[in-house]
């Protein structure tokens, strides 16, 4: 029933979840095979990048997998490499049009993926910054190899923090956060997934992500560092969201809306 | 003139004895006052001890009562030549024994100090005006050794609290002797000068001299000030050249012309610092005046660690002139002996035994002098801040000669100097310093400047470990465009066991710099003084990162006055300056009149500059954060990535970027490029070495400011010395010395002056001071067993 869009789109504020819509059943599925076959194959390679130079004894189709990861982004000369790739994402909800109407492809773009710090900069430094963009957008930073959804391999067991933000603090936050994961602050080992920051209405959301709902000594320590990098106010309010509730949830709503007569 | 000097010597006197004393007016009041403070001392001393010594007191006050009305001007000099006829006349009869010598060593050590500030010769014709009125000095004399010796002994065996309250008894019995009353401090000044040369007193108590000599001499040689060569002599020594060159003037006498000579040096300057402060109507008392420095050095005992300031404008006098005996046998039970060489005095603050600690404790004390020594160039191209100079103190050469014996003097063992011009450092500074024993290091300003930053430390005692020389103007950075630099050295302190040194104990990391003077460039000082900060950290973490603990001096000329931001943020570690005006960062003026003004805004320097807001090296930060991480993983502090944000491979947009209108349109822009969204953004500066200035900024006594600097455009402290204080950790000292602790214990220091006392010596530089600046001097106890 849930679709990447939802997922991105949980941490909304909620006024604008009617008019969401998803991607036919179809195209869905399609999406999904395709997903999991890259995961699995990516996210092993992110896991151990020489692994990936090896010839694979598997089949013609993990062949055609592997191809792309020969090109994968690997540090420049000199420059700072970062323990995990990373790849940027961008989504938007198109302004005027039933979000029903609007496929996973038309609403999530990869920006980009980096190695090193330098290559981070390159593309933070043009791309605008959080509180600056317009409209209903989210700006995605995951592991190479994780797709910004529920539904990964990656992130199936896992959950993240929610920290909701007023206007005018997701740009600091966001680069704070960011920074953060890129330099391994954590310290939870390889359970960080990757960073959302969602920009709506009237407040900003940021998150993290994690691989395993269910430790809470890593979600602890998350929520320690995240306290600290952020520089939070002791009172700031912190929430923890598996995402199987998230699920749960979006299914409850859109049963709501179904019955309704929606969608 | 004299009557000048008898102020100047009350009020050192007061500053020294205010706990000992009621308080004190001015004027004839102050006179009555004092008198009845002498002859509340005699009074209890000859009460205590002696029938005679009561008698002689009296009778002397009553010689000196018909004195009295005559002090005035006219009278003075004839009065001290008949002083000194006396003392010659006693001299001879006093010094033919041997005894007589050895018991004047201790005094004559005493006297060495105050020598040096041109004081003892009024002190010889002091005794004088009574003498004069004496018919049979003789037989005074002996009456009066003989009252002197219980005194002394008296002085030696109690201690201040008890001459505290003899004085409060005395104060009672002070109406006994009303008619004698002001004659009696007069006499007791008599007897103390005549203790010295007297043969009964030297006979009497030959063990107890000799005692009190030895913990002077073990006083003296606990300080490193003991070497002026020009005045440091043995005590025997000492009265031998004085035998030899007048065999019939008594020791003392001579010392008195000698000091004559120094004396005059300083007479005018008195004369014109007191005329109106003290107030000119004190009745001239040369033997008074003439004390008072020695009053000053021997004072220190009493308040040392609350009073130092001997010429501090006196606004009150005081009666101490019984305390030279005092002083001079004062019974060596702390390590409080303040050592003064002409103006300044030199403060022991290690009060709780040093001594004993250095039994139980492998200790090293060693002394820092910071000194801004005024480059010749600079003075000459503000000629209009050294109007008031004459000329002959100006010259370099004359300069030159007192600078090295200031130095000399003190002979400290690590030595900062700014303003030091590079040919005068090359010709003339160096060669001494090296024959001294001392390695240097130079590093001269950037730009035209002539002048620049000089460590030198003392090869015996410490060895090099790392230098960094630095430059803050970085053309690439805006804010820092001014030629100024610093130096910071890693020292190891060496202990020579036997014939081998040893390096041993925790480092010491000396750091030196001359900040911007520019009053109004309070964002320019911060960023050179957090250079400064970043350099020192990167040393101390070098230590760290081989288990060692170092400890910080940071001093300087900072071009900042105490308490204000750029203070605040070195000894407190933190610094809210956005907003704040510029030129409030150092205080220099105040500015705050004028409707405009520059502001501080965060961020203040660009993270181009690789300096945090904690004023560490990103890098180094990173370097030793990825000294504890698990190997294999590229861990990155926030700061270090923020570090490589314009880099240039980061400004370059990616091939594969796709551009999205609103979203992956923007340029990167390093020229705004302080980080908005950063932690910088906080407006703070912070750093995290734990700083305490030497000096406290105040004068104990008078309350008075102190200023290391001072020109034509007025006074100010802006030199420091900063160190790392000791910190103990255990909170239970007792546990058998087992406590841990850390950092530098401050044992000393050289006094500062106050403005108007450097005025009265006309301003800087000056015959005694050649520069526009003081010297700083700390001593510093270092655990060595710290690690």
């Amino acid at each position: 029933m849930n679709n990447k869009f939802d997922a991105l789109k949980d941490d909304d504020s909620g006024d604008h979840d009617q008019e969401q819509g998803s991607p036919k059943d179809s195209e869905k599925e399609k999406t999904e095979d395709e997903d999991k076959d890259q995961n699995a194959s990516k996210k092993k390679v992110s896991e151990d990048r020489l692994k990936c130079l090896q010839p694979s004894p598997a089949g013609s189709r993990v062949l055609d997998i592997i191809l792309p990861c020969v090109q994968m982004v690997v540090p420049g000369a000199g420059e700072h490499p970062l323990q995990y790739n990373y790849t940027f994402w961008y989504s938007r909800r198109t302004p005027g049009r039933p979000a029903s109407t609007q496929s996973y492809e038309q609403n999530i773009k990869q920006i980009g993926s980096f190695a090193s710090v330098e290559q981070f900069w390159r593309f933070y430094s043009h791309m605008i910054r959080p509180g600056d963009l317009t409209g209903h957008s989210d700006f995605h930073l995951f592991k190479e190899g994780i797709k910004p959804m529920w539904e990964d391999d990656a992130n199936k067991m896992g959950g993240k923090w929610i920290i909701r933000l007023r206007k005018g603090l997701a740009s600091r936050c966001w680069e704070n956060l960011i920074l953060a994961m890129l330099g391994e602050q954590f310290m939870v080992g390889e359970e960080i997934c990757g960073a959302v920051v969602s920009v709506r209405f009237q407040e900003d959301i940021i998150s993290i992500w994690n691989k395993t709902a269910s430790d809470q000594a890593t979600t602890a320590r998350i929520r320690d560092t995240l306290r600290r990098v952020l520089n939070l106010p002791p009172n700031t309010i912190m929430e923890y969201k598996t995402h199987t509730d998230s699920i749960k949830a979006w299914e409850d709503f859109h049963g709501l809306v179904n019955a309704s007569g929606g969608r | 003139m004299l009557s000048y000097l008898d102020d100047f010597y009350f009020n050192s006197n007061l500053n020294h004895y205010h706990e000992l004393t009621a308080p004190v007016a001015f004027g004839s009041g102050a006179r009555m006052r004092r008198f009845q403070c002498g002859d509340m001392i005699i009074s209890v001393l000859s009460y205590v001890f002696f029938p005679l010594s009561r008698y002689l007191s009296r009778r002397f006050s009553a010689d000196q009562a018909q004195k009295e009305p005559l002090f005035s001007d006219a009278h003075v000099a004839e009065v001290s030549h008949e002083g000194l006829r006396a003392a010659v006349v006693d001299g001879t009869a006093a010094w033919d024994g041997g005894l007589a010598r050895s018991q004047s060593t201790p005094l004559d050590q005493c006297l060495r100090p105050r020598r040096a500030a041109g004081d003892t010769e009024e002190r010889m014709t002091e005794p004088s005006p009574e003498r004069g009125g004496n018919k049979t000095p003789g037989a005074d004399e002996e009456r009066l050794a003989s009252a002197l010796h219980e005194e002394a002994n008296r002085e030696a065996a109690t201690g201040t609290s008890e001459v505290q309250a003899a004085v409060m008894d005395g104060d009672q019995q002070q109406e006994d002797r009303e008619s004698a009353g002001q004659e009696d401090g007069t006499v007791t000044v008599h007897e103390v000068l005549h203790m010295k040369p007297s043969p009964a007193d030297g006979t009497d108590c030959p063990a107890e001299g000799q005692s009190s000599e030895q913990a002077l001499t073990h006083q003296l040689m606990s300080l490193h000030t003991e070497d002026d060569a020009d005045n440091i002599s043995s005590p025997q020594q000492h009265i031998q050249i004085h035998d030899t060159e007048e065999s019939l003037a008594p020791p003392v006498a001579t010392a008195a012309t000698e000091a004559s000579e120094c004396w005059d040096e300083y007479e005018v300057q008195i004369a014109g610092d007191w005329r109106d402060g003290a107030g000119g109507s004190e009745p001239p008392q040369a033997s008074v005046s003439s004390d008072a420095p020695v009053q000053v050095n021997l004072d220190g005992p009493h308040d040392a660690p609350a009073g130092c300031c001997l010429p501090a404008p006196a606004h009150e006098m005081q009666c101490s002139l019984w305390q030279v005996p005092a002083g001079s046998y004062y019974p060596p039970v702390e390590q409080l002996f303040p050592f003064e060489i002409i103006w300044r005095v030199w403060e022991e603050l290690d009060s709780c035994s040093a001594a004993a600690q250095s039994f139980t404790k492998n200790t090293m004390n060693f002394t820092v002098m910071s000194y801004n020594i005024l480059a010749q160039d600079l003075l000459e191209a503000n000629e209009d801040l050294y109007r008031h100079s004459p000329l002959r103190v100006l010259e370099w050469s004359s300069r030159c000669t007192l600078l090295v014996k200031e130095i000399q003097k003190w002979a400290p063992d690590i030595l900062c100097l700014q303003e030091v011009q590079e040919n005068h450092y090359n010709e003339h500074l160096h060669p001494v310093f090296a024959q001294m024993g001392y390695t240097c290091v130079y590093k001269r300003r950037t730009g035209t400047k002539t002048d620049g930053c000089a460590v030198c430390y003392r090869s015996s005692c410490f060895c090099a470990v790392s230098l960094a020389q630095l430059e803050f103007f970085k053309p690439e950075t805006e804010l820092l465009d001014r030629h100024n630099v610093g130096i910071v050295l890693l020292l190891q302190p060496v202990v020579s066991q036997g014939s081998a040194a040893q390096v041993k104990g925790p480092a010491l990391c000396v750091a030196n710099t001359h900040l911007l003077f520019n009053p109004r460039r309070g964002d320019v000082k911060l960023a050179q003084l957090a250079l400064m900060l970043a350099e020192i950290d990167r040393a101390v973490k070098s230590c760290k990162a081989r288990g060692q603990h170092c400890n910080v001096i940071l001093c300087g000329d900072f071009n900042s006055v105490p308490h204000m931001p750029l203070y605040q943020l070195i000894t407190t570690g933190h610094l809210y300056y956005h907003g704040l005006p510029t030129w409030m960062i150092s205080g220099q003026e105040d500015l705050s009149y004028k409707t405009h003004c520059h502001r501080l805004f965060a961020p203040l320097w660009p993270s181009s500059l690789g300096i945090t807001d904690n004023c560490q090296y990103a890098s180094v930060n990173d370097l030793f954060e990825s000294h504890h991480q698990e190997s294999g993983k590229c861990r990155y502090s926030h700061d270090f990535m923020l570090q490589l944000r314009y880099c240039p491979a980061a400004c370059v947009r990616p091939a594969d970027l796709n551009l999205i209108p609103g979203v992956t349109d923007n340029t990167p822009d390093a020229s705004s490029g302080n980080q908005p969204y950063g932690q910088r953004s906080s407006g703070v500066v912070t750093h995290r070495l734990d700083l305490e200035s030497v000096y406290q900024h105040v004068l104990p006594g008078s309350g008075s400011s102190e200023v290391t600097t001072l020109n034509s455009g007025g006074g100010a402290t802006v030199d420091y010395i900063f160190y790392s204080p000791q910190r103990v950790v255990s909170s239970e000292p007792e546990a058998g010395g087992e406590f841990v602790s850390r950092g530098l214990k401050l044992s000393g220091r050289l006094s500062l002056l106050s403005e108007d006392v450097l005025w009265g010596m006309n301003g800087l530089p000056n015959d005694t001071f050649p520069s526009d600046h003081l010297c700083l001097l700390a001593q510093f106890q270092l655990d060595l067993d710290t690690v």
